[in-house]
């Protein structure tokens, strides 16, 4: 009996955490549903017909909204990909390779994520403007195709795996190359889904950088551009709204995909 | 490793070479570039703006220890073997995955002077008139700081879950059969036991927490008057709004040093534990 009422209570409390932690998210799809809302207006006068995609169908009609998710799909996925690839590709010799100063490299590397992101910006679009990539995609995308936070991920992925593989891949006459897509990567999966997990919100809801590098607001991405239509559309919260949950919609997607390999990964990461 | 290795040098080790030099000049946009010597630090010290923009940056610290005690909790309540547990999981790590500015207007609805958490203050009688939360120099840095800590537990919560997986069910099986209350259990093994973790952990949220841009920007824009400028908002606006490059990059360097010193105290602070 006493367990029972400590199950209960346990369950509550979780409950009411989850509504405070996920709450506002469903006010906001249910603001999102309803056509001419007034988001001051709660508790809403809901019945069920009430209930329309309106707010959606507006969203990619009179603003456009599908190419602002073209443009978010484009970045996010380069730099998903390129990340994946760079960040195993440069940890990979620094926990398994033997070369001189390799220690002070990883040192230095690490040391540098004390760096406020705001002042590396600055310098950054001096150099993307030099480079003449100002207003270009690749100019958002590549200061953030590999991330010191990824290469850490990558390297404490790879010293958790024995010498021995590589040693008996070389016994077979493999190429390091060879070794290194073929036996080493399958073997790092949970900690590459944690990379694409962390490197895809994080581009995915990126905001600023792309404004600084876009001039033309058309080449936004969502984040970016739903900061401007929370400016010109305030009036609409249906929109906003409806809009916001759109932007929410694929990340979700994303984690409940890697979500099994996730906390695998992360522990693979601790370990080191 | 070179690829890799070349972009880091450009676009990250190449800022923080560069913006040394560059402090020390009165670059901008317009017009050629003159060594200035301490000139921008000078100013730095006597910018009332900086100091305060410095000084909320430095209050924001307060929420690590908040976010870690919490995401802790919750990652202990959450290793337990029960029904539902990764349901719960996932619908606390929800925040974390949305974006900054979906969060942004969310919440800067919900907490405007006739938005719902007014209402059901006001329906609850915990207050007795509204409150603009995000437009009163009183609460608005509090509300960010709030913002931040909801939207950042379930980052933590993860890691520590992660952590849990390796302290063996038998030592806490072993603490209870001792009559240990789960309170002592969790401060006495679970925390000594992640001890690694919390480390990584408090370092990570101390950086972010000073570094913190993100809310204020899109809430506040540093208002009302210069009570949510934090000193990356302020660095950001000397640099893409006034297009004081030499200036913005002196405040980076001491910013840098802060945040170097903070880094260096927690990891002291663990290591005499």
């Amino acid at each position: 009996m006493n367990r029972k009422i400590k199950k209960t209570f346990t369950y509550l409390i979780l409950i009411c955490i989850s509504v405070i932690m996920v709450g506002p998210f469903l006010w906001l799809l249910l603001s999102s549903l309803l056509p001419n809302t007034n988001v001051y207006d709660f508790p809403y006068n809901v019945k069920l017909q009430s209930f329309s995609i309106s707010n959606f169908t507006g969203v990619f009609e009179f603003v456009d909204f599908g190419s602002y998710i073209w443009n978010t799909v484009l970045i996010s996925g380069a730099s998903v990909f390129l990340n994946a690839l760079i960040a195993s590709m440069t940890a990979y010799p620094l926990a398994k390779l033997n070369f001189k100063g390799k220690d002070i490299l990883f040192t230095i590397i690490i040391s540098a994520m004390i760096i406020p992101s705001t002042a590396a910006m600055v310098v950054n679009y001096l150099t993307i403007t030099k480079l003449g990539l100002s207003d270009s995609y690749l100019g958002v995308i590549l200061p953030t195709s590999v991330t010191i936070f990824n290469i850490f991920n990558m390297r404490q992925a790879f010293l958790n795996i024995p010498d021995s593989i590589r040693e008996s891949g070389r016994m077979d006459g493999a190429s390091e190359l060879r070794i290194f897509f073929s036996l080493i990567m399958p073997m790092v999966k949970p900690s590459i889904a944690v990379v694409v997990l962390f490197q895809f919100m994080a581009s995915w809801n990126d905001f600023l950088w792309p404004m600084i590098v876009l001039n033309s607001t058309n080449k936004y991405p969502l984040s970016a551009a739903l900061t401007m239509l929370n400016g010109q559309f305030a009036y609409n919260f249906g929109w906003v709204a409806a809009g916001t949950v759109l932007s929410i919609l694929p990340t979700l997607f994303i984690f409940v995909l890697t979500q099994d390999m996730f906390v695998d990964g992360v522990s693979g990461a601790n370990k080191g | 490793m070179l690829p890799g290795l070349l972009i880091l040098a450009v676009f990250v080790f190449w800022p923080l070479i560069y913006s040394i030099p560059l402090a020390f000049t009165d670059y901008s946009v317009v017009g050629d570039m003159h060594f200035v010597g301490m000139k921008n630090f000078q100013k730095a010290f006597s910018d009332s703006d900086f100091i305060a923009a410095l000084k909320n940056s430095i209050q924001y610290v307060i929420i690590v220890p908040i976010i870690q005690l919490i995401s802790l909790a919750f990652a202990v309540a959450l290793n337990q073997k029960m029904r539902g547990v990764k349901v719960f999981r996932t619908l606390f790590y929800f925040p974390v995955i949305t974006s900054t500015v979906a969060v942004s207007i969310v919440w800067s609805w919900l907490l405007s002077s006739g938005g719902l958490i007014n209402k059901i203050l006001l329906g609850t009688n915990i207050l007795s008139e509204k409150i603009s939360w995000l437009s009163n120099d009183q609460t608005a840095l509090w509300v960010l700081m709030f913002i931040t800590t909801w939207k950042g537990v379930g980052y933590y919560m993860v890691i520590y879950l992660a952590g849990l997986q390796s302290v063996p069910g038998e030592l806490t099986e072993a603490a209870r059969i001792d009559r240990a209350s789960s309170i002592q259990i969790f401060f006495k093994i679970l925390i000594p036991m992640l001890k690694p973790q919390v480390v990584m952990c408090s370092l990570m949220s101390v950086m972010s927490a000073i570094k913190v841009f993100d809310e204020p920007f899109v809430l506040t824009k540093g208002g009302p008057g210069n009570s949510t400028l934090t000193a990356s908002l302020y660095i950001y606006q000397k640099g893409f709004q006034n297009f004081d490059f030499g200036y913005a990059a002196a405040l980076s360097l001491i910013l840098s040093v802060i945040i170097l010193f903070f880094s260096l105290f927690v990891k002291l602070y663990n290591r005499k534990k």
